[in-house]
């Protein structure tokens, strides 16, 4: 079996469909896939070539190829299958059904937000956008009981408050504000706290929590005049 | 280490990247296609704050030299489909100068959807948007060089990514002047370089309409206040026929604006903005606006020196602000 052959079957892209292009410098440890329907042959000795697009190009997050991301770029079918194909996606979803369909089950299974991003190297937008559809009946799937991660049991040495602690949230939904003289920290918490009116998910919410103070603890050295604060409030 | 930012002739400028040194540099498209192959960046633009005050000028170019990486910075172009990586390829410590070419796909996309890219805000952005003089506006097309290859491109943008040491950080900080004036409130339902229809004070209204019948100075931007950092959205144009204001940067929707409040003397309010002289600047650029509209041909902004450009970049998009880059210890 080629090896082109060997991706196809793992990537569960059958007949009539192929990969038609390949690119792995779109991104770093990014491999596209350009997925096309065979055209009929036209005659005995042409090989297999791909049939023209109709209609506009669509993009979603597929599974992982190792630890590569790998997004398919693909053409909607004129008429669309019976059983939905697993390297392909829903308008207005960002994950291939294969992928929806494993994120999903990590759901079922208990694993957090903050975990499946780290796992599966997902953007959080991406995430939050294919569980807002969720929470809007936009997908068939729907979360379990709702997921807590539990404070850090390891001493640290960041002053940085734990991301369960209820001044991130604070923070995010404007009940503080903090004297701010980093400009990213500026954007940064503008962009969340746009964000964060609009999302009801507890999960979610907490997601954003936690990037908040991952960016707290990437920038700490850099955030002393900020961090004071934050510590101040947090021990109210 | 002292950081190089200064106006040099081709020559200084060749002898500089032949000697091995990594650069940023801005120039006129002629001037800039006199120089060696090496390791630069480039983008074209003729309008320069210079130590001997803002110029315009066609010859010489500004360069910008980078110290201080761990390992040699790389320098690589990135199209529309792939500019959304750009702070996540970025190295973990460190930061990237970001050049994209004036009205380029490039520029419309980044300006749109840069908040949102992968990354964004966790690694240090910087840069600005390339240009041509104005007499050459619609004649020629902005440009960005990758000075590894020697390739100019009028679509791509050219990015140097530099990794610092681990007790080295990169911090960027803006100056700008404009804040919110006492005007109405004025939101937008779409994000756009354009707009015609919008809220004014929360009733319906049309931007068009309201500058031109309130005699509003289109010199003065909209202006938002990101958490205390003031984001400017130029006026670059009304049509009064079809009742639409093009801007230089979009506006979004869910962002409060104001037309800025005047600023009398743009000269004697910046020097008081600037940072202090001792603190060692790695990068500058302010915008060419501010060079037109407060008249600073033959006037020196303090210290600061750098190209005067088409849009600046500190994280994403900003209109007549200076951007500048400190690299702390």
């Amino acid at each position: 079996m080629k090896p082109e052959d060997m991706l196809r079957q793992a990537l569960e892209i059958e007949a009539p469909w192929h990969i038609s292009r390949m690119r792995n410098d779109l991104g770093k440890q990014q491999i596209d896939l350009w997925i096309a329907q065979e055209a009929p042959r036209s005659a005995w000795f042409f090989g297999a070539k791909s049939s023209s697009p109709q209609g506009n190009e669509r993009i979603w997050r597929h599974v992982n190829i190792g630890k590569a991301r790998c997004i398919v770029h693909a053409v909607p079918p004129s008429a669309p299958n019976q059983q939905p194909l697993p390297w392909f996606g829903e308008t207005d979803q960002p994950f291939t059904h294969a992928l929806a369909r494993q994120i999903a089950g990590m759901f079922m299974e208990g694993v957090s937000f903050q975990a499946i991003c780290s796992l599966l190297d997902i953007p959080v937008a991406e995430l939050w956008k294919f569980k807002h559809n969720l929470d809007n009946g936009k997908a068939g799937l729907s979360s379990p009981q709702a997921v807590r991660t539990a404070p850090s049991t390891e001493p640290s040495n960041s002053a940085v408050p734990e991301a369960v602690d209820p001044v991130w949230e604070k923070l995010l939904d404007g009940s503080i504000n903090l004297d701010i003289h980093a400009l990213s920290l500026k954007l940064l918490l503008t962009k969340f706290r746009e964000q964060f009116l609009l999302i009801t998910d507890a999960d979610v919410r907490m997601l954003k929590t936690h990037e908040m103070q991952r960016y707290f603890v990437r920038h700490e050295k850099l955030l002393g005049h900020e961090l004071t604060q934050l510590v101040q409030l947090a021990g109210l | 280490m002292k950081t190089t930012q200064a106006l040099i002739s081709v020559a200084s400028a060749s002898e500089l990247i032949r000697s091995g040194k990594t650069l940023s540099i801005a120039g006129d498209e002629s001037a800039l296609r006199q120089l060696p192959l090496g390791n630069w960046i480039g983008g074209t633009i003729p309008y320069f704050m210079a130590s001997s005050g803002g110029t315009v000028n066609r010859e010489d170019v500004f360069v910008t030299e980078v110290n201080d990486f761990i390992s040699q910075p790389e320098l690589r172009f990135y199209d529309e489909s792939s500019l959304s990586q750009i702070c996540r390829n970025a190295p973990e410590n460190g930061y990237s100068v970001v050049i994209i070419p004036a009205f380029s796909d490039c520029h419309a996309s980044f300006a749109a959807n840069a908040p949102n890219y992968e990354d964004m805000y966790m690694k240090p952005l910087i840069g600005w948007i390339a240009g041509v003089h104005l007499d050459d506006l619609g004649k020629i097309k902005p440009k960005v060089v990758l000075g590894t290859s020697g390739e100019f491109s009028e679509e791509c943008t050219v990015v140097m990514d530099v990794a610092l040491p681990s007790d080295k950080f990169a911090q960027i900080d803006i100056v700008n002047l404009f804040r919110p004036g006492t005007g109405p409130c004025i939101t937008f339902d779409d994000t756009g370089f354009s707009a015609g229809t919008c809220q004014i004070n929360g009733a319906p209204g049309n931007l068009a309409d309201y500058l031109l019948n309130d005699s509003i100075d289109t010199r003065l931007p909209l202006v938002a206040d990101y958490s205390g950092a003031m984001i400017n959205v130029s006026i670059k144009s009304i049509d009064k026929s079809s009742k639409r204001v093009e801007f230089y940067a979009p506006v979004f929707p869910g962002v409060e604006y104001r037309i800025a409040a005047p600023v009398n003397d743009y000269l004697d309010a910046i020097q008081s903005a600037l940072p202090k002289a001792n603190k060692e600047i790695s990068f500058s650029c302010n915008c060419i606006l501010n060079f037109l509209y407060s008249d600073l041909e033959g006037k020196r902004t303090g210290h600061i020196t750098g190209p005067m450009t088409f849009g600046e970049i500190g994280y994403q998009l900003l209109n007549q602000t200076m951007v500048y880059l400190t690299i702390i210890e």
